[in-house]
C-alpha cells in the first residue's frame, strides 16, 4: 500500500462513532426513565385540588423529553448506526482503483432507510466517472489534492492524495 | 440550521408525540384521582358556572365512612364521560330539565324535589359556588346512584342545604 491513501472511516474513527452512539443511547434511556418517573409521581401526588396543575407538568415533562429522544434516536442513534453500517461495508468490501482527480458535486442523495450521500465525479482517462460519498465526508473529500480514488460499492471508501 | 432542518422533516413524530403526550396523561390522571362508583359521591350541576374545586374541597372536610371522594361536575361533563351521569348521586337541575329526567331522577322529599334557588327573590344554596341561571333550581338525588339504599346520597344532599 502506498503511504499517501487516506481512508475516509478508519478503525478509529468507527471505534469513536461506536462510543458517541452507545453515549447518545445511554443518555437518551437515562433522559426516558427519569421523565417516566417524574411524571409517575406527579401521577400519585395528583388530588381534585392539584390534578389540572400537576396534569400539565407532566404533560410538558412527557412531551419535551419525547421530543428529545425522537431527536437523539433519529439523528444521533439511527444515524450513527447507519454511518458505522456503511463505514464497516466501505472498509470490507473488495475495492476498485480509479485515477483522476475528484470533484464533490452538490447533487444530494437520500438512500432509503440509509445515509444521505453527495456526487462525486472522477476525471479518468477513460472519461467522467460517477461515484458516490457520505456527505458527513464529503467537505473533507474536497479539501484533499486527490490524485486516485478507491471504490467499495460505488461509494468512495479511501483516496489517493499527492504528496 | 441543520438542528431545524432535521426537526422539519421529522415535524409528524414530534406532533403525535405531543398528542400521544397529552392523551396518555390525561387518561393516567383521570385513573389517579377517581375510584369507583360506591367510594365516591358524584353531584351533577346543570347551571351556568360552578366551582369544582372549591365546593369538592368544602364537601371532603367531613365524609361519611366508607367514601373516598367527591366529584362535582358541570353537565358539559358528560361531553367526556356519558357514563358518570346515569350514576350521579345528586343533580342540580332547572325546573325545565324535571320533566325531561323522568325516571333518572328521585326527589329527595316530596314530589317535585327540593328548590334550592328561586329567580324571583334571588335566594338559594351554595350562591358562593353556584352561579344560577333566570329560573327555579331543583335538588334531586339520582336514580342510579349507588347510595340511595346506604343513605349517603341523602346525607350529602341535607349537607348541601345546610351549606
Amino acid at each position: 500500500m502506498p503511504q499517501n491513501i487516506v481512508e475516509l472511516y478508519t478503525e478509529e474513527e468507527i471505534a469513536r462513532l461506536e462510543r458517541k452512539v452507545k453515549r447518545i443511547l445511554a443518555a437518551l434511556i437515562v433522559l426516558g426513565a427519569a421523565a417516566l418517573i417524574a411524571c409517575i409521581t406527579l401521577a400519585a401526588l395528583a388530588n381534585v385540588r392539584n390534578a389540572g396543575r400537576l396534569e400539565l407538568a407532566a404533560v410538558i415533562v412527557s412531551t419535551v423529553a419525547g421530543w428529545i429522544c425522537i431527536y437523539g434516536g433519529i439523528f444521533g442513534v439511527s444515524a450513527g448506526k447507519k454511518e458505522i453500517g456503511h463505514a464497516n461495508m466501505l472498509r470490507s468490501e473488495p475495492r476498485e482503483r480509479i485515477d483522476g482527480p475528484v470533484t464533490v458535486t452538490k447533487e444530494r442523495l437520500k438512500i432509503r432507510g440509509s445515509i444521505t450521500v453527495r456526487r462525486v465525479e472522477v476525471a479518468s482517462e477513460t472519461g467522467v466517472q460517477k461515484a458516490l460519498v457520505h456527505e458527513d465526508r464529503a467537505k473533507r473529500l474536497a479539501e484533499l489534492p486527490v490524485t486516485a480514488v478507491y471504490l467499495a460499492h460505488g461509494y468512495v471508501a479511501a483516496v489517493e492524495v499527492a504528496e | 440550521m441543520r438542528v431545524l432542518k432535521n426537526i422539519l422533516s421529522q415535524l409528524h413524530s414530534f406532533l403525535l408525540w405531543a398528542l400521544a403526550s397529552v392523551l396518555l396523561w390525561a387518561w393516567i390522571f383521570g385513573l389517579a384521582t377517581d375510584t369507583s362508583f360506591d367510594k365516591k359521591v358524584m353531584i351533577f350541576c346543570h347551571v351556568p358556572a360552578v366551582q369544582e374545586v372549591e365546593l369538592t374541597t368544602e364537601l371532603e372536610k367531613d365524609l361519611p365512612e366508607g367514601i373516598k371522594m367527591v366529584q362535582v361536575h358541570p353537565f358539559d361533563y358528560v361531553m367526556f364521560d356519558t357514563v358518570s351521569i346515569t350514576r350521579a348521586d345528586i343533580l342540580i337541575i332547572p325546573a325545565i330539565d324535571v320533566a325531561e329526567m323522568g325516571d333518572e331522577i328521585v326527589p329527595l322529599e316530596g314530589e317535585r324535589g327540593v328548590q334550592v334557588y328561586d329567580p324571583d327573590t334571588g335566594e338559594g344554596i351554595l350562591l358562593d359556588y353556584i352561579t344560577y341561571g333566570d329560573e327555579a333550581y331543583y335538588l334531586f338525588l339520582g336514580a342510579g346512584s349507588a347510595h340511595l339504599e346506604d343513605g349517603i346520597a341523602a346525607e350529602i344532599a341535607e349537607k348541601l342545604l345546610d351549606m
